[in-house]
């Protein structure tokens, strides 16, 4: 499974405006069957059996024999295995969060918020797992699978020994319950319905640890979907109905992960912890024995980025993202005397993975910026190397295409383009802007000033919008600065209300791009164009999607169509190429930056393994390989009260800088 | 206005005599005399440019791009890079630049780095920068000059409003008076904050910054008018009850002459002596404001503002929170002065012939 809902994404502190509220395709998804409505007393039983025997081409029941004899069986145990060996269990781990879960369950309305990847995306486990070094796949609640790729479909032997922290045993049951738990509509998250509904044609139980799961396309990554599937405790879920938001709403769902949240530990409002369970099954495994070290995750509620900064200058918090320069250079610089008397250590990981398009993403269905010499004009006037010289101190790399990062799929060539005064002042002209006005700003015949809102959703990127408008302005362009609310700000963009945004997407580990969601013309307008090909007239823009640019050509449709159908490794990269080649010559997004590492403030008795990190990761405690070592941190504590010193620590790791 | 009646002479000579109010009157009068003409101070605009002959006075004209001056660029010129070329060059050329070169909106970064410089005088920085390397001289005296304007247009709406439907409630009495009293309890129980918020997020970007200030003015007058009101309809309603208002009743005066002429006079006292109060508040309030996020829009320079800025950076840059908070408790304090200085010059009490 992909991560399926944006996820509030931290880079360093910096709030990613997530998102991907939208699937793949607008199939709508099969209604349940009307006849189990009436089954919610006696719980959901009878609806799930229902469905299953409403579907039987979706969910199949055969026996062991019925297994093709010729699968070959892996479970790529030739993988290095994760964590540390010196790693040890024990102690707490103090963090903070900005704002309080506002609910314990992982799907429906508010649980995509920034406490999910502590009940589910780091700490929550699936069949299998990619390995952050290799990209491969590693056992999670599998102990073994093979992959058909001809029926397109992954056979996987589950692992008996697995149960849920409540103790009841995951089975196969619980695996087809959550094809019908996505799809069903009571948790009111249509994107799921969407995914499990399209993605998948069949699940089939052989025995209580045997199944087998047919996607619907022969993708490159087809295993991983096939593998990345978290199973939903059938018994968990007894009461399903149109109440399921409320009824779960506080209520924590039995994980096969290491953690657990106590209700006792839940303080509304004010803080929240998880605890690590002591006889977890798979505390001894491959993969899983070193990691998730900390008997307790305490997560203290801290609205305030500078508060929380002080917090962890005070040894409150243990260790705190420093991604932002103005963190790194000057809040907690290498002369800092905590950092100086190795009481703070300071990291940088250089990791390798696609890259959040930071960048404008200019709203072409707005008037004067459907006009691609003003879009060009844009580009050459705006002055992101100033930026990442000036605000970012030179750490960032600038960002060429959209779609950075992919390896073979991002475009081998394409340069963003470059700052160049004269350059845009030519596109401008082109456009018709052509004359200075009285403080500098072109403008047009009709007097019309060359001017456009420039807004985001992103308060600590202020500054970044500031160096922007104060460079445009030298090419006669304004900008006029709007730094919104984050959730105000995503929803500009998904009312296509914006007309330049700067915003990014969170991107995850995935081996391809995504077109669809931002170049399809179908999420641009309701009918982008008639029969024959032209331009519909009267055509309306179609909010509630990640079209944020109204990107909408018959060329680029056609492309995307032939990239979805595809299942041709090469002709997928041709195509990709082909489709940001497209994209760059529109020029409806201007390619910002992108940072190359994370970097983090840790006190000293946060430990790590000996490469602090792996290549694909995506922050220091993403993986939980980190142990809390109780002994060093009472010692660092009486040191600092009798001002012992240790030796200072500002580490590079640079093996996988690109 | 005040016609120099001999009473209000010798009120006005009474504030003289106190001395606090009355040299805390002559500094803010002089501040507001720097302020009106502060462009010709702090500004990145030169005061005059001698290129070939020819003088300029850039700072009130239309921008000069730098091709004015013989410079590679169709942009406005920058003057502090102007007047070095023309001093390395010696031409005869010369630009005589105000004492703070910068304007409140540029970044101006020595290190080439956007970072808080510490003041500085070598590079005429004498309060230092912000975190985006913004004077925060210039940010502090282009902030106060809005917000003592804001201050001002606030007070006269208010009062306007005010004075207006209190005199009208405390002299009409009756059904109006008990009306516009509910009127008002409820009006004032709309909660405020919330109100500016919902506002702002409903206004979209593409409107004009002055006239989104001009909209937060009108909603912070909307909510603020119902104080002023309770003090006009007590004083009117005293005032009506007095004999020389139901004399000029029986001379035949009318409403309108009564109020104007008769009650207002009279009550002008209690007016006088809120106003340095009412200033206060809003500009405490445009300030709150601004350090909430929900006041004057970005980039406009705003003591708020840098407020925020500064709690932020507390530890690594102090000299933000330090001239800013200065700047706003010197203003307070010279306000409050005054205004007590006026309340107890202008207070009925010591002169009333009904005492």
């Amino acid at each position: 499974m992909k991560k399926p809902l944006s996820t509030l994404f931290l880079a360093g502190l910096i709030l990613l405006l997530g998102g991907c509220g939208q699937g793949e395709t607008d199939g709508a998804g099969e209604a349940p069957s009307a006849a189990a409505e009436t089954a919610t007393a006696a719980g959901v039983d009878a609806e799930v059996e229902a469905y299953y025997a409403a579907h039987p081409e979706f969910f199949g029941f055969k026996t062991p024999a019925d297994l093709p004899a010729d699968l070959t069986w892996t479970s790529n145990e030739h993988l290095p295995e994760i964590g540390s060996p010196e790693a040890r269990k024990g102690g707490t781990q103090y963090g903070a969060l900005q704002d309080f879960p506002r609910t314990l369950r992982t799907v429906g309305p508010d649980s995509n918020g920034g406490f999910r990847p502590f009940l589910l995306d780091d700490v929550g486990m699936t069949l299998a797992h990619v390995h952050p070094e290799t990209l491969e796949l590693y056992p999670g609640l599998a102990e073994s699978w093979a992959v058909d790729w001809d029926n397109q479909t992954v056979y996987t032997k589950l692992d008996p020994a697995a149960t849920w922290s409540d103790g009841e045993p995951i089975t196969a049951d619980d695996y087809l319950f959550m094809f019908w738990f996505y799809r069903s509509p009571y948790i009111m998250a249509p994107w799921y319905d969407n995914f499990y509904s399209t993605k998948y044609t069949n699940i089939t139980r052989y025995d209580d640890h045997t199944i087998s799961i047919s996607m619907a396309e022969r993708k490159p990554d087809m295993d991983e979907l096939g593998m990345l599937l978290r199973p939903v405790p059938r018994h968990f879920y007894r009461q399903m109905d149109d109440d399921f938001s409320e009824r779960y709403q506080w209520e924590f769902e039995p994980t096969p992960g290491p953690y657990i949240v106590r209700d006792q530990d839940i303080r509304k409002g004010r803080s929240i912890a998880l605890t690590r369970l002591e006889n977890w099954w798979a505390r001894d495994k491959k993969h899983w024995r070193y990691r998730f070290n900390p008997d307790r995750i305490q997560l203290s509620v801290i609205r305030d980025a500078s508060k929380m900064f002080e917090a962890f200058k005070r040894g409150d918090i243990d260790q705190f993202g420093l991604g932002l320069a103005e963190y790194w250079y000057e809040k907690l610089p290498d002369s800092d005397p905590d950092v100086q008397a190795g009481y703070i250590h300071k990291t940088v990981f250089h990791n390798q993975r696609p890259r959040p398009p930071f960048g404008l993403w200019i709203n072409t269905a707005q008037p004067l910026l459907d006009n691609r010499d003003i879009r060009v004009g844009i580009a050459h006037a705006t002055n992101w190397d100033m930026v990442i010289e000036k605000f970012f101190r030179g750490d960032n790399e600038r960002l060429d295409t959209a779609n950075d990062g992919f390896g073979e799929f991002s475009h081998p060539t394409l340069k963003a383009r470059e700052f160049d005064i004269a350059r845009a002042q030519e596109h401008f002209a082109r456009a018709g802007f052509s004359r200075r006005g009285a403080d500098g700003i072109l403008v047009n015949e009709a007097g019309q000033r060359l001017s456009f809102n420039l807004s985001t959703g992103y308060e600590t990127m202020r500054d970044v919008l500031t160096i922007l408008r104060q460079e445009a302005a030298k090419a006669g362009l304004d900008l006029r600065l709007e730094v919104l609310d984050g959730t105000v700000g995503w929803k500009q963009v998904q009312e296509k209300q914006h007309e330049i945004s700067f915003l990014a997407f969170g991107r995850f580990l995935e081996q391809y791009p995504r077109f669809w969601e931002h170049y399809h013309s179908d999420n641009a307008w309701d009918r982008a164009f008639l029969e024959d090909g032209s331009v519909n007239p009267d055509r309306q823009p179609k909010t509630q999607t990640n079209n944020l640019e109204a990107f909408a050509l018959l060329e680029m449709d056609q492309l995307i169509e032939r990239y979805r159908a595809s299942s041709d490794r090469e002709e997928m990269i041709a195509l990709s190429h082909q489709m940001i080649a497209l994209h760059h010559e529109h020029a409806s997004f201007v390619p910002g930056f992108y940072q190359g590492f994370f970097r983090v403030g840790h006190w000293r008795w946060v430990r790590y393994p000996d490469g602090f990190s792996y290549k694909h990761s995506d922050g220091a405690g993403e993986l939980f390989v980190h142990w809390i070592d109780t002994d060093m941190k009472e010692e660092t504590l009486a040191a600092r009260r009798s001002g012992k010193t240790f030796e200072p620590s500002i580490t590079v790791y640079d093996q996988w800088a690109e | 206005m005040f016609s120099l009646n001999p009473q209000t002479r010798k009120k006005l000579q009474r504030f003289r005599k106190i001395k606090r109010g009355y040299y805390s009157f002559l500094l803010l009068a002089g501040l507001g005399v720097l302020l009106a003409f502060g462009e010709l101070l702090i500004n990145s605009r030169a005061l005059v440019v001698s290129y070939q002959g020819q003088l300029y006075f850039p700072t009130y004209s239309d921008f000069h791009p730098g091709t004015d001056f013989g410079l590679d660029y169709a942009y406005e010129t920058n003057y502090r890079e102007l007047k070095i070329q023309f001093q390395q060059k010696d031409e005869g050329n010369w630009v005589l630049l105000p004492l703070v070169p910068y304007n409140p909106y540029e970044n101006h970064a020595p290190g080439g780095i956007f970072r808080p410089l510490p003041p500085n005088a070598a590079e005429q920085h004498y309060l230092g920068t912000d975190t985006t390397s913004r004077d925060i001289l210039a940010r502090l005296f282009y902030g106060t000059r809005i917000a003592l304007v804001f201050a001002l247009l606030f007070t006269a709406c208010v009062y306007v409003i005010g004075i207006t439907i209190g005199c009208a409630m405390g002299y009409f009495g009756g059904v109006f008076d008990l009306v516009f009293q509910r009127i008002i309890e409820i009006w004032s129980n709309v909660p405020f904050l919330y109100m500016v918020i919902i506002i702002f997020s409903v206004i979209p970007s593409s409107v004009a910054v002055t006239t989104r200030i001009g909209i937060l003015l009108l909603v912070m007058v909307l909510f603020s008018w119902t104080g002023m009101t309770y003090y006009m309809r007590t004083e009117t309603y005293k005032e009506k009850s007095r004999d020389y208002i139901a004399s000029a009743r029986v001379i035949g005066a009318s409403n309108a002459r009564i109020i104007f002429r008769h009650i207002m006079p009279n009550v002008l006292s209690t007016l006088v002596t809120f106003m340095p109060f009412t200033i206060v508040a809003a500009i405490s309030a445009i300030t709150a404001l601004d350090f909430l996020g929900f006041g004057l829009p970005a980039p406009t320079p705003s003591l708020g503002e840098l407020l925020k800025q500064g709690t932020a950076n507390l530890r690594t840059a102090p000299w933000i929170v330090i001239s800013a908070f200065g700047t706003l408790v010197a203003l307070l304090t010279l306000v409050t002065f005054i205004g007590e200085a006026i309340r107890e010059s202008f207070d009925p009490r010591t002169f009333s012939v009904y005492r």
